[in-house]
């Protein structure tokens, strides 16, 4: 088997799979892990605050930018000329990449000076958090490529790119799609989707479970007791 | 269904809004709670309790998942208390949940272990064909064999063995000394029996059943306050913690109580809130003064000066301004105030005071034909002449009915008296005494003006009587003639001794305050009887002077008529010393069942002895006389002290003497001895003529070491080595780091020097433990114990009327087994070797004049000395009584599982008291089963279990035995003639069982064993009965004793409470210059117990650790660590001529300047690196002191002045040490761990180059 089909035909598949059947087993089995295990009684609370705020602000919005932007036909729909669509993708993809980076070093640098913070870290915090920030470098290095194509009016590989995700989503893949793709691109791929793969066993898994309901529920809840008052 | 899948429900969800859309039941899964339900799901619950010194008692609930102890909580289930008085729980604090993690720890011991090179030096003489014995005397009598084991302990190296081989190597160890040396050559030490007296009295039986030496320990930990043995001839007695409720003012004096008495605090708070007033007196902002209304920042060790001020005040203004009805009530009939003192002239024309005015002197003994010079005199102001009352030692013994404090003349058909207080005015004259005076830089006596009566002795001598309260009136000073107003005046004189002018100089207290306090806790005991209360503890207690701190206490509440009463007196909360059951338990702790008397020594004097502290002693003991002293002993050192102590029968002796007590027992009985006496006159002979000599006059002879210690339930070489280094050093031979010289104590009057100390006196040192402490790492054997989860035993405590269980939750961990266990397969592999090598004995025992004993009447008007040809050796009255036991040593197993004969020939009894016990025998035969082995012991209740012998206890016991406590109080009715049954006649069918303290906790029968009743209306207070029901207390007088008359205790000026300041121990002296030339601190070294370990569990357990620090730490006070560039958490280096010790500073305001304090209990072997001075091991809290004994605790013979085990006897002071204090940097740190080559194994001592007295580096 060729190597570009194990990275980029196999490798998506076994990544999701661990990600989604990981998650499930350690939701199951493993309650009392499932947690985004906060450091925020543990002191540095500046740091804290502006590092986890421009970390999740960068973040959330570079993962809506890929979904959006790589996934749906949002801006075929909006007709948006491909290298206005790439423009925006570019300009903002590096806007709140530089965010989250700013955030995640400043979260880096408090979880290795804090000591409380180090002593209460588990290995895999430290790991995830670096892996997280070398998957943004190499995100924002892609640039490197990229705004040179645009300024040269050329979009293709970003639409290959488009199309091998949502071949790999549809459970069409296209590996060979990749064969011709500069590096920087499918190192980075590959680092995404290492995220996917290591996600279940890291404190990742609070995404799974943030409490945004709690923007609509109601104040009070009670439970009923199973064959009581339903 | 999984916790995913349940949540797929959006379709089946029922969602019923109420509250106007704010609220919202659901019907949301709910298997996340089964989480918390599993947390609280478990096999079973055991009840058990700490088996430490910590004084809490407290009921717990063990909870055992998957057949392991998962953790503890507290029980609340006690017996309710009465309305209006606070429940006792909830019982427990942090340190006692944190214990179970000891179970499963690292520090667990597991398997037998013994030191490697021992083993393998005893593997290869039995494998060469040698018998165990034979093969034990190899070792020890090739001195190379021998020292290489013993150099090495304290530097690990242990390995596993069997149980059977460990205890064959113990038996043929004890089997080797006591045919070699002497039974007396193998001591045990193991502390305070009230906290697991089944373990304690394990080790205590099978030593008494061979003769071996169990060593008291109260004394030795400094926890025994002399003072009220002193005052009251009662070891400690104080109130309940709930009796603190009752009380409507109270002082608290050096005792932490929401720190080391946490399950009890809550009463201390609680009082507040009904209104009561508490003024701390401490030297620090401890946690305890948070609560109090006023703090009296006294400076540490002076607070004897800071409490005779006050009794300054209430002598002036409620005894002599105004007579208060109430005191004067009080202090005439239970206090020895109306006594009367013969006065002594001194070649200045002046007078001091001499001894009590006995019957024995007057005209016709006034009317007294028995004991008549054991009973004092009073002067009766009805009949206006002299009378002797009832109740006074003489009545005690030999003469039933008039033991009591009925205020009657004994002679003259019970006629009622009226004793008189004080002679001022009355046909007397006025006379100029001197009084013993040790203020710094202050004259050496103080002279005033007594009123007395010139009197007629029946030898025709004329002398001067005086009352103890005249004396005590002119000691403090108060002006007796004066009026009220130049009385006020003198409180402003700081010329004046004990005024509140002077003792601000001393004590830093503010005069004012000490003026307050004073009236105020006068006033309110005169409004309420006495509800006015002292709490008082190991900071006022732990120094050398600490019976002077608590005489001027006493002497307050004694003034104040609060002692005896609910809600008043002293409360003293020093060590776990109420073993309620204790006359129960005593037979089967000390084999009283089998052989009496039992063998005992005097932990202090032992190891003061033993451990060689003695060659080093800088204080000159004439330097503590007094300046009236008679000082027929002038120029004794402190240790001849108590070599005259023990051969006038004193103290005790074990090692008796410099042979083989089997020895000279057999040589007695060769040259024709038959009987018990003529042994003793033989012996008593050997000893005149000087053939024979009491071991004490030679303790560096190695015919007078002791060779064998078993050390259980203790930190002996850890924590409780005062004089940790010594220990290290002389008994055991290890690497230590004593700094001083040992020639220091070289004068001596009785004991012969010798220019080689000893190195390594112990051939055996077994430790039974569950945890590796600093005790175990240098034993030669550890034996794994079971943990407080795995075993049954009782408990109680001094601060509840309850007896607890501690029950085997778990079977013991890996191969550790019960003490009780342990012992028994000793005594097993003992009989089996004891049979073959040593068959039946004869031992002679040297034992004191014992309190609470006839022979407690030993001289009474003035020391005579035997060996000074002053009066002849008398067994039992000029010197110890001498006895003969017969020890069959194969038989110690048989004996050990059987509850013997004697408890039901001889009877049972305690403090003076004796009863039948027959029934109580028989039917524990019945519920125990019998002893079926063949021999001695068959068809004899049996205490093969550690259950049975619970049992016995309790049935044995009047407090846990309704009939017991019955027949005990009629034998004491007989004795006093006072009606006494009443107090337990309700509860005459009680009978509590194991089983019933394991359901619950039971409060405990009213029994004379205790000074304080178990009602339904009163608290426990102490001294309850000799107050309300006129039991004599038990002293010379009968009554509460403000003066001590016997000789030693004159010369060394503490006939009346003195303020004594703390002693200078000298061992900060001579410091090397390498360390004083650097910045350093000279500070006071203070030792109290701490938050994160008193003894519930140690500084070693994980959870505590994490708590605080996580390793040995020195509290230092924020300006004196500014002044040598400390910060908070450096390390730094305690030092002075005891050695070093290194830990981390706590740099705190709380700290007054000059003192450091260090926790007590802090474990060697826990994050302590090398000293840099010392280049050994950093040390522990005992690196830095030195034991010193004083001589005026030796006193025995003498009524309330007698020994008694943890009764009466020097005491283990440390707090008067100096230390000098330096920084160390990180870069200086060493942990020493490195392989052990040659050059360091023979390196035992310090490098020189720092040893003191001479020039560093």
């Amino acid at each position: 088997m060729n190597v570009n089909l194990l990275l980029f035909g196999v490798y998506p598949y076994i990544a999701g799979t661990v990600f989604l059947v990981g998650s499930l087993m350690r939701y199951d089995r493993e309650q009392y892990t499932w947690t985004s295990y906060s450091t925020q009684l543990l002191g540095s609370r500046r740091s804290l605050t502006w590092g986890s705020n421009l970390w999740h602000v960068g973040v959330l919005f570079i993962f809506l930018g890929h979904f959006v932007g790589l996934l749906t036909p949002a801006f075929q729909w909006l007709h948006v000329p491909p290298v206005a669509h790439q423009w925006i993708a570019a300009s903002a993809g590096v806007t709140f990449g530089l965010l989250a980076l700013i955030g995640g070093l400043m979260l880096l640098a408090r979880r290795l000076s804090n000591s409380h913070v180090r002593a209460a870290s588990h290995p895999t915090d430290l790991f995830i958090l670096l892996w997280l920030l070398a998957t943004l470098g190499l995100g924002l290095a892609t640039q490197v490529v990229t705004v040179p194509n645009l300024l040269a009016g050329h979009v293709a590989d970003m639409e290959i790119l488009s199309r091998y995700l949502k071949g790999i989503v549809a459970l069409q893949p296209h590996p060979e799609l990749l064969a011709h793709i500069p590096w920087i691109y499918r190192l980075h791929l590959l680092f995404g989707m290492t995220l996917f793969l290591v996600f279940p066993f890291t404190r990742l898994v609070h995404i799974w479970t943030v409490p945004v309901n709690y923007l609509w529920r109601a104040y009070q809840l009670v439970r009923t007791r199973p064959g009581i008052g339903e | 269904m999984g916790y995913f899948l349940d949540r797929l429900s959006y379709f089946t969800k029922k969602r019923t809004a109420f509250a106007g859309g704010h609220g919202m039941l659901v019907t949301d899964s709910r298997q996340w709670e089964d989480g918390y339900r599993g947390r609280w799901r478990f096999d079973k619950i055991a009840r058990s309790t700490h088996g430490v010194n910590c004084t809490g008692g407290c009921s717990w609930r063990i909870y055992v998942k998957n057949g392991l102890v998962a953790f503890e909580t507290q029980y609340t289930d006690y017996p309710c208390t009465r309305p209006d008085l606070p429940n006792h729980e909830p019982r427990g604090c942090q340190r006692g949940a944190s214990y179970s993690w000891y179970l499963y720890s690292p520090h667990r011991i597991k398997h037998p272990m013994v030191r490697g090179r021992l083993l393998a030096l005893y593997r290869a003489e039995r494998e060469s064909g040698l018998d165990p014995v034979a093969a034990w005397a190899a070792i020890q009598q090739d001195p190379d064999k021998r020292r290489r084991y013993t150099a090495v302990r304290g530097l690990g190296g242990f390995v596993r063995a069997t149980w059977d081989e460990v205890t064959e190597m113990i038996a043929a160890a004890n089997v080797y000394t006591i045919q070699t040396h002497g039974p007396d050559r193998i001591i045990g030490f193991s502390p305070i029996p009230a906290m697991s007296m089944i373990s304690y009295a394990a080790g205590s039986r099978y030593l008494s059943l061979i003769g071996g030496v169990p060593l008291s320990f109260y004394d030795w930990y400094c926890d025994l306050p002399p003072s009220s043995p002193q005052t009251w001839g009662e070891q400690t007695d104080v109130p309940e913690a709930a009796d603190w409720y009752n009380a409507t003012y109270i002082i608290v004096a050096g005792t932490n109580l929401p720190m080391t008495r946490t399950p009890d605090a809550h009463f201390y708070a609680e009082v507040r809130y009904k209104g009561a007033k508490v003024v701390a007196v401490a030297p620090d902002y401890a946690e305890y003064v948070k609560f109090a209304d006023l703090w009296m920042p006294a400076r540490a060790g002076t607070d004897a000066a800071l409490f005779m001020a006050m009794n300054h005040v209430v002598l002036s203004e409620y005894y002599i301004a105004r007579k208060e009805a109430y005191f004067q009530e009080y202090a005439r009939e239970f206090t020895d105030l109306p006594m009367q003192v013969l006065l002594r002239a001194l070649p200045d024309g002046c007078y001091a005071g001499g001894r009590f005015l006995r019957a024995a002197d007057l005209v016709a003994s006034l009317g007294q034909t028995h004991n008549a010079e054991w009973k004092t005199v009073v002067y009766d102001t009805r009949a206006q002449a002299f009378a002797c009352p009832n109740g006074s030692i003489g009545f005690r013994w030999g003469e039933d009915g008039k033991w009591n404090l009925r205020p009657e003349d004994a002679a003259d058909g019970g006629r009622a008296i009226e004793a008189e207080l004080s002679c001022a005015g009355h046909e007397t004259v006025m006379v100029k005494v001197r009084f013993p005076h040790f203020a710094t830089g202050e004259s050496d006596t103080l002279e005033r003006q007594v009123p007395a009566r010139r009197i007629r002795l029946a030898d025709g001598r004329e002398a001067l009587v005086s009352s103890v309260f005249d004396l005590l009136a002119a000691q403090y000073g108060v002006a007796r003639d004066a009026d009220a107003g130049r009385r006020a005046a003198l409180y402003d004189d700081a010329t004046c001794a004990y005024t509140p002018a002077w003792q601000e100089r001393i004590t830093g207290v503010a005069r004012a305050d000490v003026l307050r306090v004073a009236r105020e806790f006068a006033d309110n005991a005169a409004r309420t009887r006495g509800k006015s209360m002292v709490i008082v503890g190991a900071g006022t207690n732990h120094w050398y002077h600490n019976d002077m701190n608590y005489r001027s206490i006493i002497s307050l509440l004694e003034l104040c008529g609060c002692v005896g009463q609910s809600g008043g007196g002293w409360a003293h909360y020093v060590g776990q010393e109420k073993l309620r059951p204790q006359a129960g338990w005593a037979p089967v702790a000390f084999a009283l069942d089998w052989a009496r008397p039992a063998r005992q020594m005097a932990g202090t004097s032992f190891f003061y002895q033993h451990t060689d502290q003695w060659r080093y002693e800088k204080v000159d003991a004439d330097s503590l006389l007094a300046a009236t002293a008679e000082g027929r002993y002038r120029g004794h050192s402190l240790a001849d002290y108590a070599v005259v102590a023990e051969r006038l029968g004193w103290l005790p002796s074990a090692p008796h003497f410099n042979e083989n007590p089997l020895t000279v027992c057999a040589r007695a009985q060769g040259a024709g001895a038959g009987s018990e006496a003529a042994v003793a006159a033989h012996v008593a002979a050997e000893l005149k003529s000087g053939a024979l000599r009491f071991a004490s006059e030679d303790p560096d002879d190695p015919a007078n070491w002791p060779r064998n210690l078993f050390v259980w339930r203790a930190n002996l070489i850890g924590t409780s080595a005062k004089g940790h280094e010594y220990f290290l050093k002389h008994l055991l031979g290890a690497q230590n780091g004593v700094l001083g010289r040992d020639s220091e104590g070289r004068g001596h009057r009785e004991i012969t020097w010798r220019d080689e100390a000893p190195i390594a006196k112990l051939d055996l040192m077994v430790d039974i433990n569950f945890r590796l402490n600093s005790t175990g790492a240098y034993a030669d054997i550890i034996l794994p114990t079971a943990t407080w989860y795995e075993k049954n035993d009782l408990n109680t405590t001094d601060m509840h009327p309850f007896i607890h269980p501690l029950s085997e939750a778990v079977e013991p961990g890996w191969e550790s087994r019960s003490d009780w266990q342990i012992f028994k397969a000793i005594a097993c592999a003992f009989s089996e070797l004891g049979a073959r090598h040593l068959g039946v004995r004869a031992d002679l025992l040297a034992i004191p004049l014992m309190h609470d004993s006839p022979s407690e009447l030993g001289q009474p008007l003035a020391v005579r000395d035997w060996k000074r040809g002053e009066c002849e050796p008398v067994p039992g009255k000029t010197m110890p009584q001498l006895r003969v036991v017969e020890r069959d040593y194969g038989a110690i197993y048989q004996k050990y599982i059987a509850l013997g004969p004697l408890l039901v020939k001889e009877g049972n009894g305690t403090k003076g008291l004796s009863w039948d016990t027959r029934e109580a025998y028989e039917a524990l035969g019945d519920t125990n089963h019998k002893v079926t082995l063949k021999g001695v012991a068959q068809g004899l209740p049996s205490l093969e279990n550690d259950i049975g012998a619970c049992e016995a206890i309790l049935a044995l016991a009047p407090e846990t035995n309704g009939e017991i406590a019955f027949r005990a109080w009629r034998a004491l009715e007989q004795k006093t003639g006072l009606a006494l049954t009443h107090l337990a006649s309700a509860r005459r069918d009680d009978k509590i069982r194991f089983r019933d303290i394991q359901a619950q906790p039971r409060k405990i029968i009213t029994s004379p064993t205790w000074s304080g009743i178990e009602s339904e209306h009163v608290s426990y207070a102490a001294s309850y009965t000799n107050i309300h029901e006129r039991i004599p207390f038990r002293t010379l007088t009968g009554r509460a004793q403000f003066y001590q008359d016997h000789e030693w205790m004159r010369d060394f000026g503490e006939a009346f409470c003195a303020y004594r300041p703390p002693l200078d121990m000298k061992a900060a002296d001579s410091m090397p210059a390498a360390l004083k030339d650097r910045p350093h601190l000279m500070l006071n070294w203070l030792t109290p117990h701490s938050k994160w370990g008193i003894h519930s569990t140690y500084n070693d357990n994980l959870r505590m650790l994490n708590l605080f620090r996580g390793g040995p730490t020195i509290w230092i006070s924020e300006d004196d660590a500014r002044s040598i560039g400390l910060a908070d958490n450096d390390w730094v280096e305690a030092v002075n001529a005891n050695g070093a010790t290194v830990a981390r500073a706590v740099v705190s305001q709380r700290i007054p300047r000059g003192a450091a304090l260090m926790y007590h209990a802090q474990e060697k072997t826990v994050n302590v690196p090398g000293s840099p001075t010392t280049t050994k091991r950093g040390g522990i809290l005992n690196s830095v002191t030195r034991v010193i004994v004083k001589p005026t605790h030796m006193i025995g013979g003498y009524a309330h002045l007698a020994w008694g085990f943890n009764y009466y006897g020097p005491v283990g002071s440390q707090r008067d040490e100096v230390v000098l204090v330096r920084r160390l940097d990180d870069t200086e740190i060493d942990w020493r761990e490195r392989p052990l080559d040659d050059a360091r194994e023979a390196a035992l001592d310090p490098p020189r180059r720092f040893a003191l007295g001479e020039e560093g580096p």
